[in-house]
């Protein structure tokens, strides 16, 4: 990521920490950076750069900050805000802003990549009726998947139906990340050009192509899931809840029965922190129809904790409530109450906003 | 009784004659010697023991250090024609791991990488195996110490008895007459030794002294611009590689890019297959990765930095002119370049006074460090801090050795050819006019049929996406 890249991450109102956008980056669904992610609007990061290393970005803010562009705020954790002049320079300079981001975590775009890469490179070099060619190098269970998939979907006609389809979502997209799209496959006559070329060629960063290049990918994934669509069977299987598993059993037992949060840890076997941290991620990742926010967060409850907290939801801070607050109501209270109000919740409940 | 080795080499590979060394391995082999084969780059070693596969029931083991490469080889293999072919390396998932573990049985030819094939688990699951033959790829990585020097070849004289000690062959590029007995010794065998001459009396070989890195950057430039198409530039590291690429591309417009392990394997392949097509006129490459450019008609190979090594250099400058036709090898030395190789060779070696702690408290040191991993690996498999000094005193030495004969081949003032092969106790032809050029000689690419005549073509650009698409997927 180049710095201008990561220009584009930052704000000149809200400082951000660092580690947040590596750790969305590195695909690390702790609660923290899960709820930071979403108060930042970064939400779609996760996991685009799974290989990125801790402190990966490290020299990247650092060359903004040397530049003036940003700056580092003293807090406990490092957080950057942009200067005045980091934002002029990030409104003249726009960056690619994907159609489709608010997708992204509902999907598995590694398995979703190297299923739609592979299939096209297949299904090219079958209407092209060659018979040897080298394979993209992709995971034992992609090419299974692929396979699988060809045996059933082979018919004289399979290349053009996926042409059309392919066409039909390219044509949603701006015309350059069309042409990210379709020049990154690899197939007949056609070894693809990679990232980086098409960085040169196109004169924009890396980054900002990948992001391209992950919109087209998104877009004809949520195609697929018509059920008429070619590519169906291989790319609808992609599409996942935003949340893990685990957490949605826990959501399940705690909008299904009566049970108390502890006795539902008891009943799954799991810790009473871990329920929690399940309820937190879900409330996050979730709308907020899908949460008994009325049990979990009492009228009273929300109305003592809004008095006693400042109005700029990133000001709160729970080792600033009074000690007492503090007994009475815990850490998971106090997040779900700003997912809640994060969500637009506190416009219903009388804030003191109104 | 087996139809005879040319009817099988018609069948499988639709060739009605073997290049040279190939019989005779193949000939040794099945007369039930091991064998070592010495055979330079391009000779086609790989065919020997695809063909022995052919021929024998069984599944043929190949245990190569070239981790990044195996699946290379993998998909080559499938492109032959070769379906049952498997590879573990520390990069294969645990679940394709399982996968390919639980179907052992059905493999032909099995590639491991050497830290796989050291796990007792893995090699009491191969002990179930009825193995036809046992390849040991890069064989020379036995006795040598350099940046991919695995430890775990030192174990494969043992393994290799816990297997049974089946039929092996034992394949390099490159070996003097010291190195063949130590890889000898190392697999306790006395193998039948196969050798064909190193040479590679296409390739031109040239030596140019440079004063600086300003001047050595100059004269690659220079090169580029006028050499024909495609080459290969070896550099000493990932970033050189990189940056080089770019600063070639601007300056001189033609489609260069980079290829080493720092790039993702749909980008590696993507780059290659653009090489292979003749969509890229020059790669920018690093040692360990230029070797799976595996591509006929590369017509001249330019060495940025002082090889480790002649063992590796010819490896390397081999990869030029595979059709026979007229190439070149260039190697830009600036004063001092041998610092590097110097350095590398240090790095990784603790002196004695570490090894020494080390032993006293294993727990103490981090394994996080290459030294430290190293001498762990020799306390586990019982060597002793003694026998460990010793080792790397002797590697260090003959390290010292093979790079003095680097720099001797640099400062070559007659016939590097002579000096090279020399080296590998061959002797070369007398030398002419089209064998080498010594640091003082210049160089004419006219004379040498290498001189580039057509101007530079532009760097294609995107065209329309969808005409593009249709191409792709739609046959006229
Ligand atoms: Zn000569």
């Amino acid at each position: 990521m180049d710095p201008e890249d990561l220009l584009h991450l930052l704000d000149d109102q809200q400082a951000r920490r660092l580690r947040v956008i590596e750790n969305l980056l590195r695909g690390r669904k702790t609660v923290s950076t899960l709820y930071w992610g979403q108060r930042y609007d970064l939400l779609f990061l996760l996991g685009l750069a799974k290989h990125l290393d801790r402190g990966g970005l490290d020299a990247t803010a650092q060359a903004l900050v040397s530049q003036k562009l940003a700056t580092w705020t003293p807090n406990e954790q490092p957080q950057l805000r942009l200067t005045a002049k980091g934002r002029q320079r990030r409104d003249q300079v726009p960056t690619y802003q994907p159609q489709t981001r608010a997708l992204w975590p509902q999907l598995s775009l590694a398995v979703a990549r190297q299923r739609l890469l592979l299939s096209v490179q297949v299904v090219s070099q079958y209407a092209h009726r060659t018979a040897r060619y080298y394979p993209l190098t992709t995971d034992l269970a992609t090419r299974q998947a692929v396979r699988q998939w060809f045996h059933q979907a082979k018919s004289p006609d399979l290349a053009t139906r996926i042409f059309t389809a392919l066409t039909a979502s390219l044509t949603q997209l701006p015309e350059k990340t069309a042409q990210v799209l379709t020049a990154g496959f690899s197939g007949y006559q056609q070894p693809g050009l990679t990232n980086q070329q098409l960085a040169v060629d196109l004169h924009q960063t890396p980054w900002e192509i990948y992001l391209r290049h992950v919109d087209g990918v998104v877009r004809i994934a949520q195609d697929a899931r018509q059920a008429d669509h070619p590519l169906h069977a291989l790319l609808a299987p992609a599409w996942q809840t935003a949340v893990t598993r685990s957490a949605q059993a826990t959501l399940r037992a705690v909008t299904t029965t009566a049970l108390t949060l502890d006795q539902v840890a008891t009943q799954r076997q799991i810790k009473p922190s871990t329920v929690r941290e399940h309820l937190l991620e879900a409330a996050i990742m979730l709308p907020v129809t899908a949460l008994p926010y009325e049990r979990l967060l009492p009228q009273a409850t929300r109305q003592t904790l809004l008095a006693a907290l400042p109005a700029q939801l990133d000001d709160w801070e729970y080792t600033a409530l009074p000690a007492d607050l503090q007994a009475r109501f815990d850490f998971f209270t106090f997040r779900l109450l700003a997912i809640w109000c994060d969500k637009g919740g506190a416009g219903h409940a009388g804030t003191p906003n109104d | 009784m087996l139809e005879p080795l040319t009817t099988s080499l018609q069948t499988v590979f639709g060739y009605s004659e073997f290049r040279a060394g190939q019989k005779a391995a193949l000939t040794a082999l099945e007369a039930g010697h091991d064998t070592l084969a010495v055979l330079p780059t391009g000779a086609g070693k790989t065919l020997i023991y695809q063909l022995y596969g052919y021929r024998h029931p069984g599944c043929v083991l190949i245990v190569s250090p070239l981790l990044a490469l195996m699946t290379d080889q993998v998909n080559r293999m499938r492109l032959a024609g070769f379906r049952r072919v498997a590879a573990i390396t520390s990069l294969t998932s645990y679940g394709e791991r399982q996968s390919i573990l639980a179907h052992l049985e059905q493999y032909q030819f099995l590639f491991l990488s050497p830290e796989m094939l050291a796990q007792p688990a893995m090699l009491a699951r191969l002990g179930q195996l009825t193995l036809s033959l046992l390849v040991i790829d890069e064989a020379h990585c036995i006795v040598q110490w350099g940046p991919d020097f695995r430890p775990e070849y030192l174990l494969l004289g043992a393994i290799r008895e816990k297997l049974g000690s089946p039929l092996t062959l034992m394949l390099t590029a490159t070996a003097d007459h010291a190195t063949k007995g130590e890889i000898a010794k190392q697999l306790r065998t006395t193998p039948t030794v196969v050798t064909e001459s190193l040479d590679r009396p296409n390739i031109f070989l040239d030596v140019e002294p440079v004063a600086n890195d300003a001047a050595k950057r100059e004269r690659l430039l220079a090169l580029v611009t006028q050499l024909v198409f495609p080459g290969v530039i070896y550099f000493s590291s990932k970033q050189l590689a990189t940056d080089m690429a770019q600063w070639l591309r601007d300056q001189t417009g033609l489609a260069v890019a980079a290829y080493h392990a720092g790039l993702s394997s749909e980008d590696r392949f993507k780059i290659q297959q653009q090489f292979m097509q003749g969509d890229l006129a020059v790669i920018c490459a690093t040692s360990a990765f230029g070797m799976g450019i595996d591509k006929n008609d590369v017509r001249y190979v330019i060495h940025y930095h002082l090889p480790a090594d002649l063992g590796s250099y010819a490896q390397e400058m081999g990869r030029a002119g595979r059709d026979g036709q007229p190439s070149l090898a260039v190697l830009l030395y600036t004063p001092g370049d041998e610092r590097l190789p110097l350095t590398l060779n240090q790095a990784n070696r603790p002196d004695d006074a570490t090894i020494q702690r080390f032993y006293a408290h294993p727990q103490a040191f981090s394994r996080n460090d290459p030294g430290i991993a190293l001498l762990t690996f020799y306390l586990q498999h019982g060597i002793s801090a003694t026998a460990v000094q010793a080792l790397f005193e002797r590697r260090e030495k003959e390290r010292g050795h093979a790079l003095a004969q680097m720099l001797a081949y640099v400062r070559e003032p007659c016939c590097l050819r002579a000096r090279w092969l020399a080296a590998f106790d061959e002797t070369a032809p007398a030398h002419h006019e089209a064998c080498c050029a010594p640091g003082k000689v210049p160089i004419d690419l006219t004379d040498l049929g290498l001189k580039r005549q057509a101007p530079t073509p532009p760097t294609p650009v995107a065209p329309d996406w969808q005409a593009q698409l249709r191409r792709l997927l739609v046959a006229d």
